[in-house]
């Protein structure tokens, strides 16, 4: 179809109308033309008929002269049969060319002179006929010589020649209208025969291109048809139709996919009960219900559970159309079915999700949790957000939430500020001072998210609040505790340099002056005064090792854990090394386990094995050949590294003394010691997040177990 | 003046009493010279104060760390500073076993480090060490005003 507003169909009723009028048209043109050539050629026929008439009236004018005079010179009235013969066709001669020229009014007044004429004539002919049966033949030949006969003739012989003339015009005058008469028919005829066949071929052409048009149409239509049955049978959308009389319906068609969905035969649904037989129970009332509204609106959009083939009920979306004819009378119902089981299995844990979800926020009161519109406003609140913050939901809601900040930041902007940089960022997290109701202040560690909808335009923000306040307080005081305990260390470490330094030097003086008196004023002492002396030098060197044992126990809580693996085997295998080189004498065994590697402080896991190892040669020291070894166990779940020896042991109700600062289960006589050695290794057990203990028995060995 | 003196650094007379005696049984017979502070050991060594125009240098420093006015780490550091005592041979001899004052010592150039054992014999034996390395062992750098 082209944009010309008519259709094919009418443009080709114009053509062939148009056509039509043009046929006709020349038809009647031709037509017309012909009758007027006919015509044409009876004026033809008639202007040689009047000359002739014309001609033979005048023929017998003469010979009824002639007659009259040899009846005059011979008196024989047998020469008279012309003159009365021309008497009576002369007459009738005449009547005849007046009914001929009767449309001819100048050939009727020349016919009314020449009719005069030739009475005349002939009746000076009929005196000359007279005179001579009288009068004898003298008296006749004077009555025609001077009779005036020869001057009546000459005027008639005029006057039909006029009369001939006129008709030879009038002859060639009518033959040049003929001629043109009969070009201008074929002209028309002609013109007439071109245009019909231009239409008709046009009309050819355009009946073609609709054919043509019309079998594409009717392709195209089997094409879609067969796309549509193709597009139902594989849409999850089922379609039916119910014819409907009054207000009952009967199902008449149904597309086929009913059986893939369904499970049901395509000729099953087509049973007037089926629907109603498989709808829900439950539902069907309500279904029922809402029918009369299919009447009201002509539409009805519901769902409800349908049972299928296999007996189980789906839910089912149900969309339908009441169509009507022209009176307004319902005729039929056409609709769409979608299965929607899992839409609504969806719908529902997803509501019952967000029941859950409210209850949760409801319940909680540690944090403020509450929903803000794009402009700030506060449009939900929970218990928590009551309880921090002290308004009731009826109090707060659609105020601006920036009444929650201090006035200095409402001042400098940050209510505004933390809604932009939530909007671009999505979300926005701080901690600050915030206001209560009462006009009192606590810290706040804020989470704020933007809520945005499915199309990403923001509807809102959702923040989270929380009262740090008391940790605040707790994270200053600690903060304060660890200034102190950083002034502590400062002055204990001063005070260790003083010790170190201090402490020893007049130890030094005791020592080397007695050792100076036992030298040099050997003789003048007896040996009393010699063992006093030695046990000043003891004392002296005593508490010389138990400051420095001291001062290694404080150096190992100071300083920073350099954490690595450690290979605790090669350690217990050197500082067992550097053992047996203080003593080759001693029968000792070390069994060490291989591969014992901890994350640890090597420094520090060095001076655990050399207390521990050396304990156990200390305690072994009494035994003619002792063993030690080292090894890891499975303790609780984790590894704990172990030394065991079979020396002089320990008893178990003691066992808590063990790693107090300075206690000693063994006289110093029997074993030296500080007792410090295990202090200092539970407190490297404890610095690696470690436990240390020990099992033991009186002269049955000893084990010390650490994990770390 | 130079000869093969021992400058010996000690605020404490006890120590130096005993020092001596240490160096006394080891048969190290050098002249001992005692300065009791840190500001006394730089006069000495660079003629200045009280003892103006009179610089020695000694055959070895023997030095305390804590000392009055000017601390032990200080006068190694001016010892080190200045070209005529640059190359001295310096021996800590302290109390002090901390391990920055170790590490301080040698970063300063500090030639060894002794700590002072309670144990007199120890003492002495450590004394007899150091004497039979630095004054017998040792080849002692060239001296600045002697070359």
């Amino acid at each position: 179809m082209t944009g010309t507003g008519l259709s094919l169909e009418r443009r080709i009723q114009i053509g062939f109308g148009v056509a039509v009028a043009i046929i006709a048209g020349v038809g009647a043109a031709a037509l017309r033309s012909t009758q007027a050539t006919v015509d044409s050629a009876r004026w033809v026929a008639h202007t040689l008929q009047v000359r002739a008439e014309l001609e033979g009236a005048f023929a017998d004018l003469i010979e009824a002269e002639t007659g009259v005079r040899g009846y005059v010179i011979t008196s024989d009235t047998s020469y008279l049969a012309p003159y009365h013969a021309a008497r009576t066709t002369l007459r009738s001669g005449l009547a005849g060319l007046r009914a001929l020229t009767a449309d001819n009014p100048a050939q009727q007044r020349r016919l009314d002179s020449l009719e005069t004429l030739v009475a005349t004539r002939l009746d000076r002919l009929q005196r000359t006929i007279d005179t001579r049966r009288t009068a004898g033949l003298a008296a006749a030949a004077r009555a025609v010589i001077g009779g005036g006969g020869k001057e009546l003739t000459q005027l008639a012989h005029e006057l039909f020649t006029r009369m001939e003339d006129d008709e030879a015009r009038l002859l060639a005058e009518r033959s040049a209208t003929l001629q043109a008469r009969a070009r201008l028919a074929r002209l028309a005829a002609w013109t007439g025969v071109l245009v019909a066949s231009v239409l008709a071929g046009l009309a050819g052409v355009l009946v073609g291109r609709e054919m043509a048009a019309r079998r594409r149409a009717e392709q195209a239509l089997r094409e879609t048809q067969t796309r549509f049955q193709q597009m139902l049978g594989s849409s999850t959308a089922i379609i039916y139709a119910n014819t409907v009389s009054g207000t009952t319906f009967s199902p008449s068609w149904v597309s086929e996919n009913v059986t893939r969905i369904t499970g049901y035969r395509s000729d099953e649904p087509l049973q007037p009960s089926w629907w109603l037989d498989n709808l829900h129970p439950d539902d069907r009332a309500r279904v029922l219900a809402e029918m009369p509204a299919l009447f009201a609106d002509d539409q009805l959009t519901t769902e409800y559970r349908f049972r299928g083939k296999d007996g189980a009920y789906r839910w089912v979306h149900d969309e339908s159309r009441l169509l009507r004819d022209a009176t307004g009378r319902p005729i039929e119902v056409v609709g769409s079915w979608v299965d929607v089981t899992a839409r609504r299995e969806a719908e529902v844990s997803l509501r019952a999700g967000e029941e859950r979800l409210r209850l949760l926020v409801g319940s909680v009161r540690d944090y403020a949790i509450y929903m803000l519109d794009p402009d700030g406003h506060v449009r939900s609140w929970n218990a928590g957000a009551q309880h921090i913050k002290g308004y009731t939901e009826a109090e707060i809601l659609g105020q601006h939430f920036s009444r929650f900040y201090t006035p200095e930041d409402v001042a400098g902007g940050r209510p505004a500020a933390a809604l932009r940089a939530t909007a671009a960022g999505g979300r926005f997290e701080e901690e600050n001072w915030r206001v209560r109701k009462d006009g009192s202040r606590f810290w706040a560690d804020v989470v704020m998210t933007a809520v945005r909808d499915d199309r990403g335009a923001l509807v809102g923000f959702a923040k989270v609040t929380r009262d740090l306040t008391e940790r605040k307080r707790a994270e200053q005081a600690l903060r304060s505790y660890a200034a102190q305990l950083e002034v502590a260390n400062k002055e204990l470490e001063a005070f260790s340099y003083s010790v170190s330094h201090d402490l020893r030097t007049p130890l030094r003086s005791l020592d080397g002056f007695s050792q100076a008196l036992l030298e040099d004023y050997h003789d003048r002492l007896d040996d009393t005064g010699r063992d006093f002396l030695q046990r000043v030098r003891a004392a002296s060197q005593r508490m010389g090792t138990l400051i420095d044992d001291l001062l290694s126990l404080s150096r190992v809580t100071r300083g920073d854990l350099q954490v690595a693996a450690v290979d605790l085997s090669a350690l217990a295998a050197a500082v067992a090394t550097e053992l047996k080189k203080s003593d080759p004498e001693r029968a000792i065994t070390f069994a060490i386990a291989p591969d014992l590697v901890a994350r640890a402080d090597a420094g520090l896991m060095r001076v655990v094995l050399q207390n521990l190892l050396g304990n156990a040669w200390k305690f072994t020291g009494r035994r003619p050949a002792a063993h030690v070894e080292v090894g890891v166990m499975a303790h609780d779940g984790r590894r704990a590294f172990f030394v065991r020896d079979d020396g002089a042991g320990f008893d178990m109700a003691y066992a808590a003394k063990l790693f107090g600062t300075f206690q000693r289960l063994h006289a110093a006589a029997e074993f030296p010691g500080s007792g410090i050695g295990l202090a200092t290794v539970q407190r490297i057990i404890h610095r690696h997040g470690g436990q240390v203990w020990a099992e033991g028995a009186p002269d049955r060995g000893a084990t010390f177990y650490f994990t770390l | 003046m130079h000869d093969r003196s021992i400058l010996l650094v000690e605020d404490n007379p006890d120590d130096e009493a005993l020092t001596r005696r240490a160096l006394a049984k080891n048969n190290i017979q050098n002249e001992i010279v005692v300065a009791r502070d840190g500001a006394e050991a730089l006069d000495w060594l660079f003629g200045t104060g009280p003892h103006a125009g009179r610089a020695a240098t000694p055959e070895l420093v023997l030095l305390d760390l804590k000392l009055p006015k000017v601390d032990g780490l200080e006068v190694l550091r001016r010892i080190r500073a200045n070209p005529s005592t640059r190359l001295l041979p310096v021996v800590i001899l302290t109390s002090s076993r901390e391990e920055k004052d170790v590490v301080t010592g040698y970063g300063l150039g500090a030639n060894s480090y002794i700590r002072k054992p309670v144990d007199f014999g120890q003492f002495v034996e450590a004394v007899r060490q150091l004497g039979l390395y630095w004054l017998v062992l040792n080849e002692p750098p060239p001296r600045p005003d002697a070359a």
